[in-house]
């Protein structure tokens, strides 16, 4: 080993150890977050409040945490600057699905759950996309509810824009 | 590291709300699995970019990153497309340097007698240099129409383009440096880097059989209309091999491989520009081991006149034309109807430039009476293998659609 590469691995060894101190701090912190709220405001999360807000779910599952869509930014359910429908786990998959590439690769296409289920396999297996663990879940069903397929048939009306005369 | 992953990190790092919400929403959710050389995305950078870098704004923008655009098809009327209209595939970040003195190519491989390395400027000087029109369509050209819908950039008609290339030919440089007899086929690498930011990654790396790539047309090119390679579409140097998926056309490129078999670089295997080896229900599952790899491009046609939505005037007949290709082959008839296949008017076709270049089409149609019309094209080529009205075989991931060009059209 060259003293380049120990550096390397020492570098690699700290900012490991200190993904783990901030994924357990934050979870922590949250379990905290989650007993107040418990024992001092049972009633707080139960609210009709269509407004998405960066923390009216976060302790009711740290696991699928929001964040905070501007809801100046929502027009007729669709979150414009990601371009994706508004629903459960939207927060989700602007975070995953946005990192590598744009999500107008996510809103161009339409599967089942299967069938976004292979995609997603088809980029773990060879296009480095990590193991989604406990989100997957949520983020398929996102994907399923509202990137489903619609049967077009073998050919379909076509669509005029403007009409101009010639 | 460029300035984008830069300011993805000073979004994380910076402001204490951001940074808990940053936190709260991104190391908890993604925990362990999250590889350390990226950072979640922030809701700051999901502005789309401005416009593509040396494209026009009239292009169709399918996807932002990697950039993916088509040209809408009345603006591929020209003989020739004008280098800021021709679409764009590209599957991972383009190269942002450029050092022309330093770019180089090297030829290696298992069939090959040695492995030799070219500067731009070795190449302009020690082979002769060709100029061919050339037509590269994407195979996925079409994929939108697929049904059940096939996964990928949804294209539409305009992942295609004829423009006019220059460079030298690839035989000629394959056999300077010297073909083994077992030479089976080439694979290329480029100098674009892949999305997930792992630089050990190759983004695509496909190719042809030897005798494909040792065709006269088949070119190492470094200019296109007469100019430097558009960035998007490969400059400085990119392989050039027409009617054939564009994918095997190598961008940026810095290597060729000689290969004694099948090249097996990322997107020559799985269900990557392949389609079923026997016809298939639409939707159904294809094991990997029953695709074969696309090689020539299947008949097609494009009406680039009138643009869709035209309305006539009463009596008036007007004229129609577009493009009509046919991957290796010629076409030999294109013929257009208004009324949905019942009958067809034979078109006027001229011959092709030169090999592997589309044809120009023409006639003129007049409309019988008031009403909606759909104007169809549908050309054959030299086989007798015709466009067909309907989509064609549907295939997983949504390749070959080369159903016949529809337009609408009114007279008033
Ligand atoms: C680690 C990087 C990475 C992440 C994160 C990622 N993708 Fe991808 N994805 C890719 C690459 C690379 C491609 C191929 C792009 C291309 O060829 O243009 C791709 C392609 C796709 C495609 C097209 C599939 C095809 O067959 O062409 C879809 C749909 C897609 N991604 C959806 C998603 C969804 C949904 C998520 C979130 C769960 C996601 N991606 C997260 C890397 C990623």
């Amino acid at each position: 080993m060259t003293d380049q590469d120990k550096e390397k691995v020492y570098e690699q060894a700290i900012k490991q150890a200190k993904n783990t101190i901030n994924v357990a701090s934050v979870l922590v912190l949250a379990g905290v977050v989650f007993m107040i709220q418990l024992t001092y405001f049972p009633q707080f999360f139960s609210s009709t409040d269509q407004n998405i807000s960066a923390f009216d779910t976060t302790a009711v599952d740290p696991m699928v945490m929001t964040m905070d869509l501007d809801p100046t930014e929502i027009e007729n359910g669709i979150h414009v600057p990601s371009g994706l429908i508004v629903d459960d786990g939207v927060d989700l998959v602007i975070r995953t699905c946005g990192v590598c590439h744009s999500l107008g690769l996510v809103t161009q296409n339409k599967a089942d759950r299967e069938g976004w289920k292979d995609i997603i396999v088809w980029m773990q297996e060879t296009q480095g996309l990590w193991n989604l663990g406990a989100t997957e879940d949520a983020i398929l069903t996102y994907l399923a509810n509202n990137y489903a397929p619609v049967d077009e048939g073998r050919r379909r009306n076509l669509e005029v824009l403007e009409w101009h005369d010639l | 590291m460029d300035k984008k992953n830069n300011s993805r990190r000073n979004f994380i790092s910076k402001s204490a709300l951001a940074a808990f919400a940053a936190l709260a929403g991104t190391k908890i959710v993604f925990g362990e699995n999250f590889p350390s050389e990226l950072e979640p995305i922030g809701l700051d950078e999901l502005e789309t970019p401005e416009g593509i870098p040396g494209k026009s704004d009239a292009l169709t923008i399918l996807n932002n990153k990697p950039w993916n655009a088509e040209t809408p098809p009345h603006l591929l009327d020209p003989e020739i497309t004008p280098a800021n209209l021709m679409f764009v595939r590209n599957n991972g970040i383009p190269p942002t340097e450029y050092d022309l003195e330093k770019w180089t190519l090297t030829i290696e491989g298992e069939a090959a007698q040695q492995k030799k390395t070219y500067t731009l400027k070795k190449l302009y000087d020690n082979f002769a240099h060709y100029t061919y029109d050339l037509t590269l369509e994407c195979g996925g050209n079409g994929r939108g129409e697929f049904n059940p819908p096939a996964k990928g950039n949804q294209w539409g008609l305009g992942g295609v383009a004829c423009t006019r290339w220059t460079g030298v030919r690839l035989k000629d440089v394959l056999n300077d440096v010297g073909l083994k007899s077992t030479a089976a086929y080439i694979g290329y690498y480029g100098a674009d880097t892949h999305l997930s930011g792992d630089s050990s990654k190759v983004v695509i790396s496909r190719g042809v059989p030897i005798q494909k790539a040792m065709e006269d047309e088949s070119l190492i090119a470094w200019a296109m209309n007469g100019e430097a390679i558009p960035k998007m579409n490969g400059y400085p140097l990119r392989l050039v091999m027409g009617g054939w998926p564009a994918s095997v056309s190598g961008k940026w490129l810095t290597k060729i491989v000689i290969r004694d078999k099948e090249h097996d670089g990322p997107k020559m295997g799985g269900q990557s520009y392949r389609i079923p080896k026997y016809p298939v229900p639409p939707g159904t599952k294809v094991p990997d081991e029953d695709m074969k790899i696309i090689e020539s491009m299947p008949v097609k046609s494009i009406i680039t006149y009138p643009k869709t939505g035209a309305i006539i005037g009463k009596g008036q007949s007007f004229e129609v034309r577009g493009h009509a290709w046919a991957g290796d082959l010629k076409v030999k008839a294109v013929m257009v109807s208004i009324d949905f296949g019942v009958t067809w008017q034979k078109c006027e076709l001229n011959p092709p430039k030169n090999r592997l270049a589309w044809q120009r089409w023409k006639t003129r149609i007049t409309l019988p009476e008031f009403g909606y019309y759909e104007l169809w094209a549908r050309a054959i080529d030299e086989n007798g293998k015709g466009q067909p009205m309907v989509l064609p075989g549907w295939n997983p991931k949504g390749y070959l659609n080369n159903a016949c060009h529809r337009l609408a059209v009114k007279q008033a």
